[in-house]
């Protein structure tokens, strides 16, 4: 997939703003169109990325951009909605229906708990079945008891996620947190803490793709899109689904492991090709089960992993240079997006104190309700 | 579920999640549907296999001795139509692995402090808040084996 290339990112920083979703979303859409150098008349087709937000969403967003009649089309997959939009400008491109398109991914969401009518079923919600980290907790706690990973491996992933959002001025908290506050924060979910999860926000990402050939006439540094995959959790494979009963005996894998081999066959890279990650941390457990998944390590290795310092910022395999989404916070629509701009940045050596030194390849995933996982691989 | 005896009416808190009769709560059982192509069994009764898509399904009432698979403790009211006690109070979630075949998500009654996986567990069914016709709710949970 070395066909499709990105010409540039926009972002409007994530967090909690009093102006309209239509202002967020436009600001990153400029913003990226600034970035590639291209204007918005150029503009094939544009999709909208968004889980909360109205009917025809995208449209009403782009029009401030100036009269269009091009198709805009908003695209939900939970929190894999991003990658979606993405490889749905992919897909056009190469079908030869265009070859200059914009994605966008914008949310502006309700603060705290998420609505949980939009996930859960009436009788689930009635019976306490319908917190978000409940589900997540329970992984945490199955993980501990087959691995021996602990709370403060837990508390460390956010330890690191925390200190690098200090250096990104996108990120909600940039506050850098000590280990005895993070593991000492309220639990939400044994043995989830307050400080261990993510909170859904405001923002806007956006990036401007293009065929190859376009690209070439247009000039500039593109980045590669070296594979963009969204699949959904197999049977019984996820219970974040989120799943009533699950199965003893089927023995799927997780959507990430399958959206993750995908990406890296399609790519032709393995994970130790891979200089930079961005990955999914709705909670600090679920990005040690993503070290696995994605195979930075083996099955049960993840404590390990952290304990050598491997994910930070100066180790061999970085995680979350962003800050992650524990200290962005998760606009969702938009995260999968913000993670692209982020390689973005880091193959293009722009990342400042949070900078990958020499990133060549990059790995941007998400994964939420339904087992919607999608994973982009960029290369420069 | 109408009840001829004059008493509370009653009904399941979702269709087809529990055994039939209401009337002897003790006697009632969480029911699931066992697919004939595929053998998976889901919890309730469902018309198709989600697993192979089969459509010929037979539904069967479940065990009612399990163990904790995983757990956590709700910490906060949850969000929405919540119906449990008031004023909240923490609570055990789990999955509840039975010899059936399948893990079912559950409320865990009990001290919080004390879950740990793997231990032995049985079903309580009970009425669980009143509906919007005044009919009684059955709801389930499992609670600690003596
Ligand atoms: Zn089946």
């Amino acid at each position: 997939m070395s066909d499709v290339v990105i010409l540039g990112a926009g972002i409007h920083p994530f967090g909690r703003f009093d102006t309209s979703y239509e202002e967020i979303g436009a600001t990153a859409a400029a913003a990226a169109l600034a970035d590639a150098g291209v204007a918005w008349k150029d503009i094939q087709a544009a999709y909208l990325a968004r889980m909360y937000l109205p009917a025809t969403s995208g449209a009403r967003i782009l029009r401030r951009l100036g009269s269009t009649d091009i198709p805009i089309v908003d695209v939900e997959a939970a929190c894999a909605s991003g990658g979606v939009a993405l490889r749905q400008a992919i897909l056009a491109i190469r079908s030869g229906e265009a070859d200059l398109v914009m994605v966008l991914g914008t949310e502006k969401m309700p603060r705290g708990f998420m609505d949980p009518r939009m996930i859960y079923a009436p009788w689930q919600i009635e019976m306490g079945m319908s917190l978000n980290p409940s589900y997540w907790s329970m992984r945490a706690r199955r993980h501990m008891h087959e691995f021996g990973t602990t709370d403060l491996h837990i508390a460390k992933v956010a330890y690191k996620n925390h200190r690098n959002s200090v250096h990104n001025p996108n990120a909600m908290y940039r506050k850098e947190f000590s280990l005895e506050e993070i593991a000492n924060s309220p639990l939400v979910c044994d043995p989830i803490r307050r400080l261990e999860i993510c909170a859904p926000n405001d923002g806007a990402a956006a990036v401007i793709v293009a065929s190859k050939e376009r690209a070439a006439k247009l000039g500039g540094n593109p980045i590669t899109i070296a594979a963009c995959c969204h699949s959904i959790a197999r049977f019984s494979a996820d219970f974040r689904c989120p799943a009533d009963s699950m199965s003893a005996t089927a023995n799927n894998p997780g959507p990430t492991e399958v959206t993750g081999h995908m990406a890296y066959e399609r790519a032709g890279l393995g994970p130790d090709d891979i200089d930079c990650f961005e990955v999914q941390d709705t909670d600090a457990f679920c990005e040690v089960e993503i070290y696995e998944e994605l195979g930075l390590c083996g099955l049960g290795e993840a404590g390990r992993l952290i304990d050598e310092g491997t994910t930070e910022i100066g180790g061999a395999k970085p995680v979350n240079m962003s800050g992650g989404l524990i200290s962005k916070g998760e606009p969702v629509g938009a995260s999968h997006l913000g993670q692209v701009v982020e390689i973005v940045s880091q193959l293009r050596g722009q990342s400042g104190k949070r900078q990958v030194e020499g990133a060549k390849v990059g790995l941007a995933h998400v994964l939420g309700a339904g087992g919607n996982c999608a994973v982009t691989i960029l290369k420069r | 579920m109408a009840n001829d005896t004059g008493g509370p009416r009653r009904a399941a808190i979702r269709d087809g999640l529990l055994t039939e009769p209401l009337d002897d709560l003790s006697k009632v059982r969480l029911q699931g549907s066992r697919c004939r192509q595929c053998g998976e069994v889901t919890l309730g009764r469902n018309s198709l296999c989600p697993n192979c898509g089969g459509s010929e399904l037979e539904v069967v009432p479940l065990s009612d001795r399990g163990e904790l698979w995983t757990y956590t403790v709700v910490r906060h009211k949850p969000p929405g139509d919540y119906r449990g006690p008031e004023p909240f109070r923490p609570f055990g979630l789990g999955l509840v692995e039975l010899p059936d075949g399948l893990r079912v998500m559950s409320p865990i009654e009990g001290d919080v402090d004390s879950l740990t996986v793997g231990m032995p567990l049985t079903l309580k069914v009970a009425v669980h808040h009143t509906g919007p016709s005044g009919e009684d709710v059955v709801a389930f949970a499992f609670a600690p084996a003596r």
